[in-house]
């Protein structure tokens, strides 16, 4: 999202922003998540991706990660609103952590028409091996994974391929800190 | 009751308010609260107060729980009985006060049917309540009612709400008291209990370095109970340091002390905006740099070392960055501060502040609260000053509505002790001081409790005067009728080239002969001679009383901060005008 969003947001959400990854444990209750998206729409915070699961069914806990948008005293700020929310056992910011992995699961149909596309194609795929979903004839269904940073590569690679018809499903990023 | 006997959740409900304590709830029946209200009828712990609307409920279960300490608590039914209250919950939660709501709702299986009365309660009300629940098995239905109670009065306090399926009200479970419920500390969040000693360490540092500090006391101080303004009143006494409290804050420390210097912000005295603006040293407890408060903000004290005492950590560096912090619980935190100057026995040089005192001084005569009552036309400022000098050796409770006169009443009526002045400064809810005097005399029956009203106001919720005649609640309302929405008048004034568009309030009614048709008593001042025989009559009158006080229709309220001005940069009487520049930059703002 950028500033041009058609919904107005604050100008100061745009100062120095820098991208975060925020990881909360929840209970996992009714109204859990209206009551997160709700905090940051309420506040004029922005969410870039959202990823919620139950995490723990024992003790019936739920990890929320949430990717935003925000210079750091916003960032600050929202984490401080999130723990206020009675549900909320911890929310973090794993930027902030020692040592932190994320990762990120994409879904890419690609349409083609001719072998020249074919082919480059699979050398990008071959690359950033993938791992092929399903493939037919003018189509091919890929899943990679890593980081948002390594999808997005390749997903830019593959525009650079003409006239090919690209349809993808991300799951937006998940972390964990160490 | 034995406690393997199966309840109704409608009995669980009155169970669960009995052993909370609870002896008064405000409400309004309907369909979908009927068993709750049929459980009613047959007790005699609680007691129940019928409003004229929810929404009078709600502000009466602050004024309750404001005047009080005590959680306030009511009960609406479904629907539109939800929606009216959504206003107070709101108020509730911007002024930190606690409040339990119980609503009905349609009965589970009709939930998502768009039946008679349903409404997404739950999801209307989640961003105006600390938290809210639905019901939707009795067998929870005793350990939510006590969580709730708890989360509202715990850490920093607030409005939850508990919504009640019908066939839920029917079913039958087994009641499970309070002792056998296990609280999880992350969702009661109840804020530190433990000293933080570097905090005080490095706070009690700053003081003896400074040469210019001041205390910035808000309404934190007040919900961490009166212990709290004691220790502060003690503070104050040891290091002698100037004292100025938010809208919320006043009564924490006595207004007539002399180092109090009265309530600062956008309509503050000239002494405290002036104070917190070239200090060297902030020490703010319990309050939150609120836009009321600050002025703009990159002019907001600049020079000053910031400490704040806040119980929720998202009030830390929200608004303005702050150098040092506790989370910890004020009464605990301020204790320790005074026993930390007690027990290493340290003093403070008596004249380190002494230009900082000889400055405010002179900031002090300016006399900025200082107003001319010289023609028979009462001055709305007098009427207030009367109203304190002939209530003040009572034990009172003032509420008020929102506008001039909530700021004259702050400005003019000093307090002395913490729970006595109930006002709706967050979210500014005009219609909210008549139901919250309801309140606060249902908790406190042989007070004096005057609510000071403007008439534009007093019509937003005029229905609940049948409230205190019906109760026999000798409420005072006095209002200073200047037949303007004042406030609003005042900006266009200011910042509209008195453009007074939709601001005069027309076709009054004669509020004496209302308070008649309602069965309580009206009295009228028109004019100076006529003032001080209608206070005394007020309140010598033990019914419901409508104080009409007809006042000046063109005084403003000064001093003022416009919105986007500096603290340095006030008006202080009609002859200041605005800088064209700000005005334009104030305009836009709130």
């Amino acid at each position: 999202m950028s500033n041009s969003s058609v919904y107005p947001t604050p100008i100061n959400a745009f100062k120095q922003s820098k991208r975060s990854v925020l990881s909360v444990i929840v209970d996992n209750e009714p109204g859990i998540l209206a009551r997160i998206v709700g905090l940051f729409s309420g506040r004029g915070y922005n969410i870039e991706a959202l990823n919620v699961t139950v995490v723990d069914i024992e003790n019936n806990l739920s990890r929320i990660t949430i990717e935003t948008l925000g210079e750091e005293k916003v960032i600050e700020q929202i984490i401080a609103q999130l723990e206020k929310l009675v549900p909320v056992h911890s929310a973090t910011n794993l930027a902030n952590l020692k040592e932190s992995y994320e990762a990120e699961i994409c879904l890419v149909k690609i349409e083609y028409e001719n072998d020249d596309q074919d082919h480059k194609i699979l050398s990008f795929a071959d690359i950033y091996r993938t791992r092929t979903v399903q493939k037919r004839q003018n189509f091919v269904v890929y899943e990679i994974s890593g980081t948002s940073e390594r999808i997005n590569k390749f997903l830019d690679d593959l525009h650079t391929i003409s006239d090919i018809k690209v349809e993808k499903v991300r799951s937006g990023p998940i972390g964990l800190g160490i | 009751m034995s406690t393997d006997k199966e309840l109704t959740g409608a009995e669980i409900v009155l169970e669960a308010l009995k052993e909370q304590e609870v002896d008064t709830i405000f409400g309004y029946p309907g369909g979908a609260v009927l068993p709750i209200y049929d459980a009613l009828f047959g007790q005699n712990f609680l007691k129940h107060v019928l409003v004229r609307q929810e929404g009078g409920a709600v502000h009466a279960a602050e004024g309750y729980a404001r005047s009080s300490g005590k959680v306030g608590v009511l009960l609406v039914t479904s629907g539109p009985g939800v929606t009216n209250v959504v206003t107070g919950l709101t108020d509730a939660l911007m002024d930190s006060i606690p409040i339990v709501c119980f609503s009905g709702q349609v009965p589970s299986h009709l939930i998502g049917t768009d039946a008679f009365q349903e409404c997404d309660t739950t999801g209307i009300t989640r961003p105006c309540t600390k938290h809210n629940y639905l019901v939707k098995d009795v067998n929870k239905l005793p350990e939510i009612i006590h969580e709730a109670f708890e989360i509202a009065r715990s850490g920093r306090p607030g409005p939850v709400l508990i919504d009640i399926p019908k066939d839920v009200q029917f079913a039958k479970s087994i009641y499970k008291k309070k002792s056998d419920v296990t609280f999880k500390s992350h969702r009661i969040k109840s804020g530190s209990k433990d000293i933080d000693r570097i905090f005080i360490e490095k706070l009690i540092d700053h003081i003896k370095k400074s040469n210019k500090p001041i205390f910035y006391v808000g309404g934190g101080c007040l919900n961490s109970g009166p212990k709290a303004s004691e220790e502060l009143i003690k503070l104050v006494h040891l290091t002698k340091i100037p004292i100025t409290t938010t809208l919320h804050g006043l009564g924490c420390y006595p207004a007539e002390d002399d180092k109090s210097l009265g309530m600062l912000g956008m309509h503050g005295t000239y002494e405290a905006n002036l104070a917190m603006n070239q200090c060297d040293l902030m020490v703010n407890i319990g309050a939150r740099f609120d836009d009321r408060v600050t002025g703009r903000l990159d002019a907001f004290s600049p020079e000053s070392i910031k400490f704040h005492f806040d119980i929720d950590k998202s009030s830390i560096n929200k608004n303005v960055k702050v150098d040092y912090h506790t989370n910890t619980d004020i009464t605990v935190s301020l204790k320790a501060v005074n026993e930390y100057i007690e027990s290493n026995q340290i003093t403070f040089d008596s004249t380190q502040y002494d230009s900082w005192w000889s400055q405010i001084k002179q900031w002090r005569e300016k006399n900025c609260l200082h107003y001319e009552q010289t023609d028979e036309t009462i001055k709305p400022q007098h009427a207030i000053t009367r109203l304190y000098e002939l209530t003040n050796q009572k034990d009172t409770f003032v509420t008020t509505e929102v506008g001039q006169h909530q700021m004259w009443a702050a400005q003019y009526y000093k307090f002395a002790k913490p729970n006595r002045w109930i006002t709706s400064g967050g979210l500014g809810t005009m219609g909210f001081g008549m139901p919250a005097a309801i309140g606060a005399q249902m908790a406190n029956p042989e007070s004096l409790v005057i609510d000071i009203a403007g008439e534009a106001s007093f019509l937003m919720n005029i229905q609940e005067i049948a409230t205190a005649v019906q109760y026999k609640l000798p409420i005072k309302i006095f209002i200073l009728n200047n037949e303007y929405m004042g406030m609003v008048r005042q900006w266009q004034e200011l910042l509209h080239g008195s453009r007074y568009s939709e601001s005069y309030v027309d076709a009054l009614p004669d509020f004496k002969k209302l308070a008649e048709s309602f069965n309580a008593v009206g009295v009228r001042a028109k004019n100076l001679s006529e003032l001080d025989d209608a206070i005394n009559e007020m309140v010598a009158v033990d019914r419901p009383v409508i104080a009409d006080i007809w006042v000046d229709k063109k005084e403003n309220c000064f001093p003022m901060i416009p919105s986007g001005a500096a603290h340095s940069e006030m008006l202080l009487s009609k002859y200041d005008k605005e800088k064209p520049e700000n005005q334009e930059k104030g305009k836009v703002l709130v």
